[in-house]
């Protein structure tokens, strides 16, 4: 069975299920997705994923929406090496991680991205335009999301708060990684993947919070993965300067 | 050694008691007053993730050592750790099917029914409490997000409107609840699993929450459904460990609404 998958730049959500495929060996027929363009929401795609998020996987007559249960769906379904632990324990500690990933770290890390970036990125068109871009959007909190983006309406307590909470949250993400070489243990995993994805930007973006002095257990992480070739070929997929950030965890050679 | 840290059986208590009960596990069972603070005495199990934990108040699964914390994970290591019939689906697309229930009635019912409940049921018990214990309970919770869903219910910002808006936001996932059961008796697949299991006890309360909206003409799937779950052995299991004469009124506060709006 053929999988297509419908994404964006390899990066956050879209890069979970990019980077879990390239790890397992896995063929499939890319659908870039031009998020600025509005692409997911237009008529095509929401044939596909009628709540009009990216990513979203088409294996055969099977359609998936949600990327974090979707990378477990790609380890279970295609042969190639497992990404989840063997142990119990191990495969909740990872899929405790991927949450507080998915419904902590990273809507605060967006708030602050869509705020200097998404936002001014798409806002280059007539008023009515955006308006009428808003409103084919299918779920209301995507439309509150694209409407304070678009019109920057972001009140400065709530960007204050999501920087608070980026900070307390890679505070938390040092010390689990000091005590733990993995998100899961002693093997790399979704969890790795999922993590990666959030934060392979830290270091450029915050890098008065996340540098080699104050977070060394992250930056080891982070190169660990880049090392590997499966992101490597991930990275190389994306289409814009974003997917270009990953080169500040290139290893500086020591003098 | 296996010991389950849990309060009255109600929402997110009830949900590790049902899947217990369903593979015939021995535990023991360590009982706490979420609603009088026992969770945070002195001695209580706590590590870096239970501190953390997104859904605020819940239950703790202390097997060998490891603290596990979060309700669905705790459903998914039940199913996967400990002998006796799988209660997770075998079909990969099924167990993505109960993942994905698992993320988004989690985002959604999590953070919409422990609020109603709270507006009903621990705002008067709070206010009928010492306000000088009270308040100094509620200050020394860490960290700060625990510590908000707390002073939400004792401040009283449970406005009208506010209660009105939470009310509203039930409507998604009622719906999309009430449409997956056309399809079949289980919401992940031909037999009943930890999606059923992490579904029913934020549903079953919302007959007394949300009459409107969840009753027999509005959602009749959901009513039947909540009908053939708590006929099973293993919910009349999970009831009786209840020391109050109405566990269904014990509340505490959830998971924390999205912060994009």
């Amino acid at each position: 069975m053929a999988v297509i998958l419908y994404h964006w730049e390899p990066n956050a959500n879209s890069g979970k299920p990019m980077l879990t495929l390239a790890e397992k060996g896995v063929a499939y027929e890319s659908r870039y997705l031009d998020l600025l363009q509005f692409d997911q929401h237009k008529p095509a795609y929401l044939a596909v994923n009628p709540d009009g998020t990216i990513p979203a996987m088409v294996h055969g007559s099977r359609v998936l929406t949600e990327s974090t249960p979707m990378m477990e769906y790609i380890d279970e379904a295609f042969p190639g090496p497992p990404l989840k632990p063997a142990d119990a324990k191990a495969r909740w500690r990872m899929r405790w991680w991927m949450r507080f990933f998915d419904a902590y770290f990273a809507p605060s890390l967006s708030m602050i991205g869509w705020s200097i970036f998404i936002g001014p990125a798409a806002r280059h068109r007539p008023p009515e335009e955006l308006r009428a871009a808003i409103d084919r959007i299918p779920l209301e909190s995507r439309r509150i999301a694209w409407r304070k983006a678009l019109f920057n309406e972001f009140l400065p307590e709530e960007i204050a708060e999501s920087k608070r909470r980026v900070l307390f949250a890679t505070a938390a993400l040092e010390r689990h990684l000091s005590r733990s070489a993995w998100i899961a243990g002693d093997r790399y995993s979704l969890g790795d993947i999922n993590g990666f994805n959030l934060g392979y930007a830290l270091p450029l973006s915050q890098p008065e919070h996340c540098n080699d002095s104050k977070t060394p257990h992250i930056m080891e992480w982070l190169r660990r993965i880049y090392e590997r070739p499966a992101a490597r070929e991930t990275w190389a997929k994306g289409r814009t300067q974003m997917a270009t950030r990953i080169k500040i965890l290139e290893r500086t050679p020591s003098a | 050694m296996l010991e389950l840290f849990t309060s009255e059986p109600n929402v997110l208590f009830l949900k590790p008691l049902i899947a217990l009960a369903e593979k015939r596990a021995p535990y023991t069972l360590r009982y706490f007053d979420a609603a009088n603070f026992e969770q945070f005495a002195d001695g209580f199990p706590s590590d870096l993730e239970s501190s953390l934990q997104l859904e605020r108040e819940g239950p703790l699964l202390l097997h060998d050592g490891t603290l596990i914390s979060s309700s669905f994970f705790m459903l998914e290591y039940i199913s996967e750790a400990l002998p006796g019939d799988s209660l997770l689906p075998g079909d990969p697309y099924d167990a993505y099917r109960a993942r994905a229930w698992g993320q988004y009635l989690g985002a959604q019912l999590g953070s919409i029914v422990p609020v109603l409940g709270a507006a009903k049921y621990l705002q008067p018990h709070l206010a009928a409490l010492d306000p000088e214990v009270v308040d100094r309970r509620i200050a020394a919770i860490e960290p700060i997000e625990r510590r908000t869903g707390w002073l939400a219910v004792r401040n009283g910002s449970y406005t009208p409107d506010y209660l009105e808006s939470v009310h509203e936001r039930l409507g998604a996932p009622l719906a999309r609840i009430e449409a997956a059961l056309r399809a079949g008796p289980w919401l992940a697949g031909p037999a009943f699993s930890i999606a059923d299991i992490d579904a029913y006890p934020m549903l079953c309360v919302l007959p007394d929450l949300a009459a409107a909206s969840v009753n027999a003409q509005s959602t009749p799937r959901i009513f039947e459904y909540l009908g053939r779950i708590a006929a099973r052995d293993s919910l009349r299991e999970a009831l009786r460990t209840a020391r109050t004469p109405h566990p269904e009124r014990q509340f505490v506060p959830g998971i924390e609404a999205s912060r994009w709006g």
